[in-house]
């Protein structure tokens, strides 16, 4: 049997620039950002990003320069930050091709995608300016002539439903990323991935994609994982890298293992506002930290430790959220 | 967390409560006991869980990213937030809540915007011309699929003259006069949905006033007044002509048990409710 452990760093080498892109996780929560600051490391460029939807690493990878193409329906850093700063200075700067779709229309772009068909049809959205074709804008860059293989033809197609007579569904093209980043609490040594708590859209980015590398929290014995196997998500020969890394989804959230760093997301936020801003914070956070261990170092043992979830209510009992 | 039986009705005055307090519970109101609710972050969250605390104890919640039921003790900060898998009854994802929704499951949900325009369409996306825009948003998120297949949608929106527009920058959520594309035809919603048509935008609560639809013509109208608020000043907040001829009055203010619950019981930690 092949071996799948990989450092941080070769995993993250398998990505290639130019490559279309999906992760685990929703907006702040679960998040690989371990391989996302160490992407940033390697100065990964051009990325073609397809999300579900996307959030503080997604404006992390827009505000240092790594992202042309962005398909979603939704970025920010919710309660930390309303605004998506980064992507708004790449959509107006001409940097970044942002194609809008509504959370049903990528959620069946990656079912599609994972089942292996070229469209889904959806009732979502009709009535609306995310079908306008005027704001087909991969369309308007003259991307969709066929030579990126994992750009359609069409934004949407419209299709009459041949068997209820329902009348004109809307079509959404498969999604076909090459590869899916997914963090996770465990990974078996041989790639079976157990995901706790709400699995998101994991299972339809992972099975989309070509590629799939996991960190996890710990890697552990496929006869432990094999104990109880309604609780695992994927099988580990969709798998091709597994990558041990804890605290990996911090600032992000993730259920039993530690909450979300509210003031570190909030922090990224507001320096986000400039360009500058962005950068000064990448420099002290991204650039000048070495590895995901000096990371943690940096972050220090007791503001980990404030995260870190209590066993029963998988939550940080601990952390501070509100003003109160 | 204890059931709260809300007997007591006595009204708090106004300077008793902010803003937002009122923006709760007159959302919190909209629900009916037995629905199924569907929401996403934010005040949302904080309606249906002092819906459940209140007038609406057998309402079956779903978060947006994928819990039933939650029987939270500690107020989820998000719909991603672990605190939506305690005491819930399923645990999934997004495809099966989303598919819940297009079958038709969902009798009402809440949901804000930027901008919304007499139909009650909703903005989220960008302000300016989309090509070529002023400031981006998030973006759609769920509005879009929500207000177009849920049963009765409730939008929570600040009452800003720039924010209630005759016609909103771009159209992310449907209201109830839509512009169908490929041909870019405005029509009914009803006649752009056809048999897909599961009904549409029921009310509209800002921190001024509450606003229901007549569905024929797909217009907004006044329901009622916050107090302390004149149909001068809520026409200076916005920016189309208001229909005041079904107003029925004041909003009813929060009661004192409904803001005990909900600042001592649904957020104590002032995660959307900071102190007064």
């Amino acid at each position: 049997m092949r071996d799948k452990r990989y450092s941080l760093k070769e995993a993250v080498q398998m990505i290639q620039d130019g490559s279309m892109i999906t992760f685990s996780g929703f907006t702040i929560w679960r998040r690989p950002m371990a391989a996302i600051y160490e992407m940033l490391r390697q100065e990964k460029r051009n990325l073609h990003l397809i999300e579900v939807n996307s959030g503080t690493h997604t404006e992390m990878l827009m505000g240092a320069g790594a992202v042309s193409i962005w398909e979603s329906c939704w970025n920010g850093h919710e309660l930390y930050g309303k605004v998506p700063y980064c992507m708004d200075r790449k959509i107006k700067s001409g940097e970044i091709i942002v194609e809008d779709y509504s959370h049903q229309h990528i959620l069946y772009r990656m079912q599609a995608g994972a089942a292996g068909v070229p469209y889904l049809p959806t009732w979502a959205s009709r009535g609306t300016d995310i079908l306008n074709p005027e704001y087909d804008m991969l369309g308007k860059a003259g991307l969709r002539d066929g030579k990126n293989p994992r750009i359609p033809f069409q934004k949407f197609g419209y299709a009459p439903d041949p068997f209820y007579n329902e009348g004109e569904i809307i079509l959404v093209p498969a999604a076909r990323p090459d590869v899916c980043i997914i963090h996770a609490q465990q990974v078996g040594e041989e790639g079976t991935v157990r995901v706790m708590g709400q699995t998101f859209s994991d299972e339809q980015a992972a099975k989309a994609a070509d590629k799939v590398i996991v960190i996890a929290e710990e890697i552990v014995p496929e006869s432990y994982l094999r104990e109880d196997p309604d609780r695992n998500l994927l099988p580990s020969y969709i798998v091709d890298a597994i990558v041990e890394a804890p605290w990996g989804a911090h600032p992000t959230g993730m259920y039993g293992c530690y909450d979300v760093d509210g003031a570190f997301i909030s922090d990224f936020a507001t320096a986000s506002k400039t360009e500058s801003g962005t950068q000064d914070w990448l420099d002290e956070w991204v650039y000048g930290v070495g590895s995901h261990e000096e990371y943690l170092d940096k972050l220090n043992v007791s503001r980990l430790m404030n995260l870190r979830t209590n066993s029963f209510y998988k939550y940080s009992t601990r952390a501070k959220r509100g003003s109160n | 967390m204890e059931k709260v039986l809300v007997q007591n009705k006595m009204y708090a005055a106004p300077g008793e409560y902010t803003a937002a307090d009122l923006l709760a519970v007159a959302a919190a109101r909209e629900v009916n006991n037995d629905e199924v609710v569907f929401a996403g972050t934010g005040l949302p969250v904080l309606a249906v869980m002092l819906a459940a605390q209140t007038t609406a104890p057998d309402c079956k919640v779903i978060y947006e990213a994928g819990t039933i039921g939650s029987r939270s003790t500690s107020l989820p900060s998000s719909v991603g937030d672990p605190r939506c898998v305690e005491g819930c009854s399923i645990a999934s994802g997004l495809l099966d809540v989303f598919d819940q929704l297009q079958r038709g499951r969902v009798d009402l949900a809440f949901l804000g915007g930027a901008e919304i325009d007499q139909y009650g369409n909703v903005n989220t996306t960008v302000v300016g011309d989309y090509l070529n825009p002023d400031m981006r948003f998030p973006g759609s998120g769920g509005n879009n699929d929500i207000n177009s297949l849920a049963k009765r949608t409730v939008f929570i929106m600040v009452q800003e003259k720039r924010r209630f527009k005759e016609e909103v920058d771009y159209l992310t959520s449907p209201g109830w006069r839509v512009r169908q594309w490929p041909s870019g035809e405005w029509m009914h919603r009803r006649e752009a949905y056809g048999k897909k048509f599961l009904g549409g935008p029921s009310a509209v609560i800002s921190n001024m006033a509450v606003y229901r639809f007549d569905e024929e013509t797909g217009r907004m109208y006044v329901d009622t007044l916050h107090p302390g608020i004149t149909e001068e000043i809520l026409q200076e907040n916005t920016g189309f002509t208001l229909d005041f001829s079904r107003c029925r009055g004041e909003t009813l203010p929060p009661t004192h048990a409904e803001l005990d619950i909900l600042y001592e019981v649904v957020d104590p930690e002032g995660i959307f409710l900071p102190k007064k």
